[in-house]
């Protein structure tokens, strides 16, 4: 029934061919989401770049939240911070970002000299605009970081939500607006992925699929550090425990 | 299409679709300036002489309004990270920004302050003055208010805090683009386009300078 009202303002007709369609994929929905996230096309190699981090301090204010922290991710990596609320988390992602500067220590995020163009970001706040469709949003941000507008709908359909490409966010669920924005996270190829609390709003499905997305990262060498309290379940991840929040 | 152009169309149009675009500016103005003659008074002398002051005015507060929602709702939404992290830098990032929203919010005010001088009574030559005067008034007003904008971002009642910050810059604006009117209704139209070329360069010399200072503004707001 949600997939027919989703397309209630198509014919009935073609309402009924996509609810067929729709029903016969899903009971074959696990293999062929793998197909789908390999092929997605058209974007360019991912230039293979490497992250260290040595003696870091976390600077909240005026005081100093976590100290020490030392660690290093090679290209297919993938790192979760965990730890309690206020531990240092999100600070750790942010100043990763650039965001914050760090107190102590050193941060060598890829080759370049400038990071911020290397690295794709999610935050707690997804980052769309209410009333700009995913189609527009994507473009915008695809063109960008210089990628074409054409793969797109390949990762949309990857994430299973092709079908709300013109659809504002205003009119998504909370979940779909988190899978709009792991979209734009994928077209824009870049090689490092901060995400925070990516799995928030997601459904078991879209943790399967955040999951396969992140794989297909991490296999073109991108590395991916995701701040989380749920138990993601990503092959040979590494984990960072910040302990307990001050 | 380079970084730049991408932002402004873009910002352009979610000014334009989301916002409601030009209406919130226009109609404020619209507003103002048919209260003012209610207040002064209907002598048409005394509206002759304050009609380039009050669109001056007018036009003015009416740019206070768009920098309500220029830099909070990026804020909020998240956005402003995005921004951060792309190939534009933030001086550009935000000059495109604010010129994109600006284009799609403030385009109406130069035409009705032209309506508006009409209605106050100014002759057609000074009416071309008041309308240029505000035309190369409002890439200023609207970087300044951009500014306290960006400056503000994130903080209850923003508002308040964006009246208090951009008002005191904008006054050498108003006074130039007012001016240009008031030198045209005396006579003295050399004086008259000087002012508006004066106004020009202001607004030229904010261009320059003003979107390190919003730039500034969106990093602290990072932070």
């Amino acid at each position: 029934m949600t997939d027919c009202a989703l397309f209630s303002r198509t014919s009935p007709l073609l309402q009924c061919t996509v609810f067929a369609l729709t029903s016969a994929w899903k009971l074959g929905d696990m293999p062929s989401m793998t197909n789908e996230t390999a092929s997605i096309p058209d974007l360019s190699d991912l230039e293979a770049q490497s992250l260290s981090v040595s003696g870091l301090a976390l600077k909240r204010g005026d005081f100093i939240l976590r100290e020490d922290i030392s660690f290093a991710l090679n290209p297919g990596d993938a790192l979760f911070l965990t730890g309690r609320n206020g531990s240092g988390k999100t600070t750790l992602l942010r100043t990763l970002a650039g965001f914050l500067p760090p107190a102590e220590g050193h941060i060598q995020l890829g080759k370049s000299s400038d990071p911020a163009e290397l690295i794709a970001w999610l935050g707690h706040t997804d980052g769309l605009k209410p009333n700009e469709t995913l189609r527009k949003s994507l473009r915008f941000w695809s063109g960008m970081a210089g990628q074409p507008g054409k793969v797109i709908m390949p990762v949309l359909k990857a994430l299973d939500i092709g079908h709300l490409i013109d659809r504002p966010p205003a009119r998504l669920s909370r979940g779909q607006q988190r899978r709009g924005a792991m979209a734009r996270l994928a077209v824009m190829n870049r090689p490092f992925w901060l995400m925070d609390e990516p799995a928030g709003p997601l459904d078991r499905a879209g943790r399967d699929r955040l999951g396969k997305l992140v794989a297909w990262h991490r296999s073109r060498g991108g590395i991916v550090i995701a701040a989380t309290h749920q138990d993601l379940d990503w092959a040979g991840a590494q984990r960072l425990e910040l302990g307990g929040g001050l | 299409m380079s970084g730049l152009w991408r932002i402004l169309a873009r910002e352009a149009g979610l000014a334009w679709a989301g916002g409601g675009g030009a209406a919130g500016p226009t109609a404020f103005f619209l507003a103002c300036i048919t209260l003012g003659p209610l207040a002064i008074g209907a002598e048409s002398e005394t509206l002759v002489t304050v009609g380039p002051g009050i669109m001056g005015i007018s036009a003015l507060l009416a740019v206070l309004q768009f920098g309500e929602r220029s830099f909070a709702d990026d804020f909020f939404d998240g956005t402003l990270e995005l921004y951060a992290l792309s190939t534009v830098s933030l001086p550009v990032l935000a000059f495109a920004k604010v010129m994109g929203q600006a284009i799609a919010t403030l385009w109406a005010l130069p035409l009705i302050g032209a309506l508006g001088s009409m209605m106050y009574g100014l002759g057609g030559s000074e009416i071309l003055v008041v309308f240029c005067g505000l035309l190369s008034a409002i890439p200023a007003l609207a970087l300044v208010a951009g500014f306290a904008s960006a400056l503000s971002a994130g903080v209850r009642r923003g508002g308040l805090l964006i009246s208090l910050i951009a008002i005191p810059m904008m006054i050498p604006v108003l006074v130039f683009a007012a001016g240009a009117g008031r030198a045209a209704l005396d006579g003295d139209f050399d004086r008259a386009w000087a002012t508006v070329l004066l106004t020009l360069a202001v607004s030229l010399g904010t261009s320059a300078l003003m979107p390190f200072g919003i730039a500034a503004a969106m990093r602290s707001r990072l932070g």
